[in-house]
């Protein structure tokens, strides 16, 4: 692509290594930006810069935050007891959008796997174990994703905790909310026969 | 019963455009070298499995110096028509439908048509490698359970983690015993499953080759088969744990059913080193029919069989056995090439049932 500047094309340089943003997307944002105020683009700069460069990781949880502990954490209103383990922020984002869980989070910051190079080593999992020891904590509650990594994280973690008195369970995999069970695949079918629920439970939901 | 009645090829290998009928159960054709019968067969087995016998890649099945090409062919299964249709876009897209519904998952359409293709180079399956057989065995169990084929891909999952985590182990001078503890239990569980159901397939598709070599060689020549297992007297827990310094060193997995094999042996002794030519190829029919066996119990209907260029290296006799076998005894569809026209003639006549002969030139 032929620019007539070379400080657009720097822009747009910019712009493009962005996920999932391609030189044209790029030069479109960039050619919007340019039809806008000085001070308004002087805006969106800073605030981009100061994003990165004041935003803090919870130091118990590992969660973004704007101080030295996240706002999930410093609300006393919440069960501290109770630690949901996920991979990474997004995910707390969207069990917080459930509002259904009030207790604490642990963010590990991706999964065990060694064949792209993530060992326990590079995740949190050091700072959740000794979390459950300092903190007393009751339970525990994994929430990664259903595959073989999610799994080999979850039994490592287990194993590294079992001396201690705190209980470990996982969330429920089965049949998704307003799905039709013929298009339910068979291993989530089977697997929901083989863990399925009493009625009695399942009403009170 | 399972029938192919109608076969139309466009820019296909070496088919700019062409179709066939198919009036009869079994069909003869001949022609020169090069001249395409194998792609016939191919094609078939295209519809079948969604991707060539020959080539991993479909852009080499599109005819020399076209764009696209389009493989339709109409079954009859049951009584009830089935039109399957493969188009290969100029970009390389790939589109299969089934009666006009297209396909989102091509593993969908794997198991509906089921067919067996015979084809020389098979005799790999007799000399070459214990991955080659392990190939055979996985195929034949996964179209028949879906479950098997997932823990089988599962299992390779973890194999690969594990490796990877003893190679950075070597890499870093240090190991996590724990990580690889747990590696361990995952793969436990899926190696004795698959190595269980491994077991119960064994036993019977090794008595049905067994028979079916009989029936083509009408002899005995001491031929056995048998299913060979590092988890015939461990566990594979304790396999694990007692190999975990030599898998340190070698940084992979040395034990586990990925080194399953199918022993095969002649008079007690190795069959691919002592076995002729036309041993190795009565043996390969052998297997092949017995996974036809297989199949057709487990579908309730007889598989297709594509028989590519199976005069050679076989004499006469046997040549005629296996013929009536696959022509009288079975009551599946039949596809069979040879390059001699009277030789093929010659032995469907002399079996006294009904054919239909297609020539192919070039």
């Amino acid at each position: 692509m032929q620019l007539p500047s070379s400080l657009l094309e720097n822009a747009v340089a910019e712009f493009a290594k962005l996920p999932g943003v391609g030189k044209k997307t790029a030069l479109r944002l960039v050619l919007h930006l340019l039809k806008q105020d000085v001070a308004e683009v002087q805006h969106f700069g800073e605030t981009i810069a100061k994003m990165r460069r004041d935003i803090k990781f919870c130091q118990r949880c590992h969660n973004v935050s704007d101080g030295d502990i996240c706002s999930i954490c410093a609300n006393s209103m919440r069960n501290r007891q109770l630690i949901c383990v996920v991979e990474n922020i997004r995910d707390v984002i969207a069990i917080e959008s459930t509002q259904q869980f009030n207790g604490t989070y642990h963010v590990l910051g991706g999964i065990i796997s060694p064949l792209d190079g993530i060992g326990p080593d590079q995740l949190t999992i050091e700072s959740l174990v000794q979390r459950i020891e300092k903190e007393s904590i009751e339970e525990i509650i994994f929430a990664l994703s259903p595959n073989i990594q999610g799994d080999t994280t979850i039994y490592y973690i287990q194993k590294k905790i079992h001396h201690l008195p705190c209980k470990v369970t996982t969330i429920a995999r089965g049949i998704a909310f307003g799905g039709e069970l013929e298009y339910a695949d068979e291993m989530t079918l089977a697997r929901s026969l083989a863990n399925r629920l009493p009625v009695q439970q399942y009403v009170k939901g | 019963m399972l029938q192919l009645q109608k076969l139309s090829l466009t820019q296909f290998k070496n088919y700019d455009w062409q179709q066939w009928l198919f009036n009869e159960r079994i069909v003869a054709i001949c022609g020169p070298n090069g001249s395409g019968k194998t792609n016939l067969l191919d094609a078939l087995y295209y519809l079948c499995f969604t991707k060539s016998y020959f080539s991993r890649q479909d852009a080499l099945l599109v005819q020399r110096g076209k764009q696209g090409l389009r493989i339709e062919g109409n079954f009859l299964k049951d009584d009830n028509k089935n039109d399957i249709v493969c188009v290969i876009r100029e970009n390389n897209k790939k589109e299969f439908s089934l009666n006009g519904e297209e396909y989102k998952r091509f593993s969908e359409h794997i198991g509906k048509f089921p067919c067996v293709m015979i084809a020389p180079d098979d005799v790999e399956l007799i000399t070459g490698a214990s991955e080659e057989r392990r190939k055979f065995i996985d195929t034949i169990l996964s179209q028949c359970n879906a479950i098997y084929l997932q823990q089988l891909i599962d299992y390779n999952k973890i194999m690969q983690q594990r490796n990877s985590l003893l190679k950075a182990a070597a890499e870093h001078q240090r190991l996590d015993d724990a990580l690889l503890d747990i590696l361990d239990e995952q793969l436990t569980g899926l190696g004795q499953s698959i190595y269980d159901q491994r077991s119960i397939f064994l036993q019977q598709l090794i008595p049905l080759s067994i028979e079916a070599y009989h029936s083509i060689a009408q002899k005995e020549d001491g031929l056995s088969i048998n299913y060979d297992s590092q988890l015939h007297n461990r566990s594979l827990k304790e396999l694990l744990k007692e190999n975990r310094q030599r898998d340190l060193y070698l940084q992979r997995t040395s034990c586990g059913v990925h080194k399953d094999d199918l022993e095969i042996q002649m008079h007690g002794q190795a069959f691919k080193s002592i076995a002729s030519q036309g041993q190795r190829k009565s043996l390969l029919f052998a297997m092949k029919l017995a996974e036809f066996e297989l199949l057709k119990q487990q579908k309730g209907f007889p598989p297709i069989l594509l028989l590519d260029d199976v005069f050679e290296k076989l004499d006469a006799t046997r040549m005629h056995h296996l013929l009536e076998k696959v022509c009288k005894k079975k009551d599946a569809q039949v596809f069979i090439t040879d390059t001699h026209r009277e030789r093929l003639e010659k032995a469907l006549t002399e079996l006294k049932v009904h054919f239909q002969l297609i020539t192919l030139d070039n």
